[in-house]
């Protein structure tokens, strides 16, 4: 239809008023007074609201049915969470963590948004592709600081790097087989997430408190992983290895409001 | 014509074009007939069912 075009355009404004409240609230809440943490709900959901009241135009008509679809998704996960937490609690007869508990029903609702509309965006191979490289790059970090902290010995510190490579490059050949074969790719995903699911999060405490704090953790790390397996196994295109993605400009969908 | 020339001509953003043009997205009737009218042709031109022969 068109030639495909130059570089890349700058997020809006409204985006980067957004994502600037959600990263100084929660540094707010972090280190001055946890009650700050509502400039970061300001920045995550008033330019959403300001749209729905039809005061801030500044999506297109694709933009729109993306946000909407994402907010349909968050809403249907984030209400089922909602019911299961309750449900538990009220079964265990405690209302111990309930503020942990709601932030965990806040991350699921945001990833929830998110990921439905880097699928609307991205499309199922490229979203996938970008998760894992970005979880690889981060764990590869953290690894690597972790061995250069711990280690005293060259050899040891060697021997440590390479050992983290180990762990990370799964990641990494991942990412690069979700754009080549995407079903054979979320079904490994969905095994290595049952996997982590089975051996690390199902054993972990039984304190309500405890247990909430870690499975936002968990949540951070599982739900990328389990969605990108889900969406990639209902991947409609063929297993073509020549297929090529690259022509988006891969800017990054106005999800924070 | 680059994708970004055409979708400032039609008030949208340079992915909403890519998302047309990969069939991840099908456009409103409006930006449907924006599109024919910017290329000069028809919208059946552009636009047709899926499993529906194109006879030009």
């Amino acid at each position: 239809m068109a030639e495909h075009t130059e570089g890349r355009r700058l997020p809006p404004l409204p985006g980067l008023i957004a994502g600037g409240l959600v990263i100084l609230g929660v540094l707010l809440s972090m280190f001055v007074a946890e009650g700050l943490l509502v400039v970061a709900g300001l920045g995550a959901f008033g330019p959403g609201i300001l749209r729905e009241l039809g005061w801030l135009k500044d999506q297109d008509e694709f933009q729109r049915q993306a946000a909407h679809r994402a907010g349909y998704h968050a809403y249907l996960i984030g209400g089922l969470a909602t019911v299961l937490v309750v449900s538990g609690l009220r079964w265990r007869e405690t209302n111990e963590g309930s503020a942990e508990w709601i932030m965990l029903i806040l991350v699921i609702l945001w990833m929830t948004g998110l990921f439905s509309a880097l699928l609307a965006y991205w499309g199922a191979r490229k979203t996938a592709s970008r998760v894992l490289l970005t979880f690889g790059s981060f764990w590869a970090v953290f690894v690597i600081a972790s061995v250069i902290g711990e280690s005293d010995d060259t050899a040891e510190f060697l021997l440590g790097v390479l050992m983290s490579f180990v762990v990370v490059a799964p990641f990494f050949v991942l990412a690069w087989t979700a754009g080549r074969w995407p079903r054979r790719t979320g079904a490994a995903l969905l095994t290595v997430s049952a996997l982590f699911l089975v051996m690390f999060v199902a054993p972990q405490g039984a304190s309500s408190l405890k247990l909430s704090s870690i499975l936002v953790t968990d949540t951070l790390l599982l739900v990328p992983l389990i969605a990108s397996g889900i969406a990639l196994l209902r991947d409609e295109g063929s297993d073509d290895p020549d297929r090529d993605e690259s022509d988006d400009d891969g800017a990054p969908p106005d999800v924070v409001g | 014509m680059t994708q970004q020339e055409l979708a400032d001509r039609v008030g949208v953003t340079r992915q909403t074009i890519l998302s047309i043009e990969r069939g991840r997205y099908n456009p409103s009737v409006g930006l449907a007939l924006r599109l024919a009218r910017t290329f000069g042709v028809a919208v059946e031109v552009l636009f047709e069912i899926e499993g529906e022969e194109h006879h030009g």
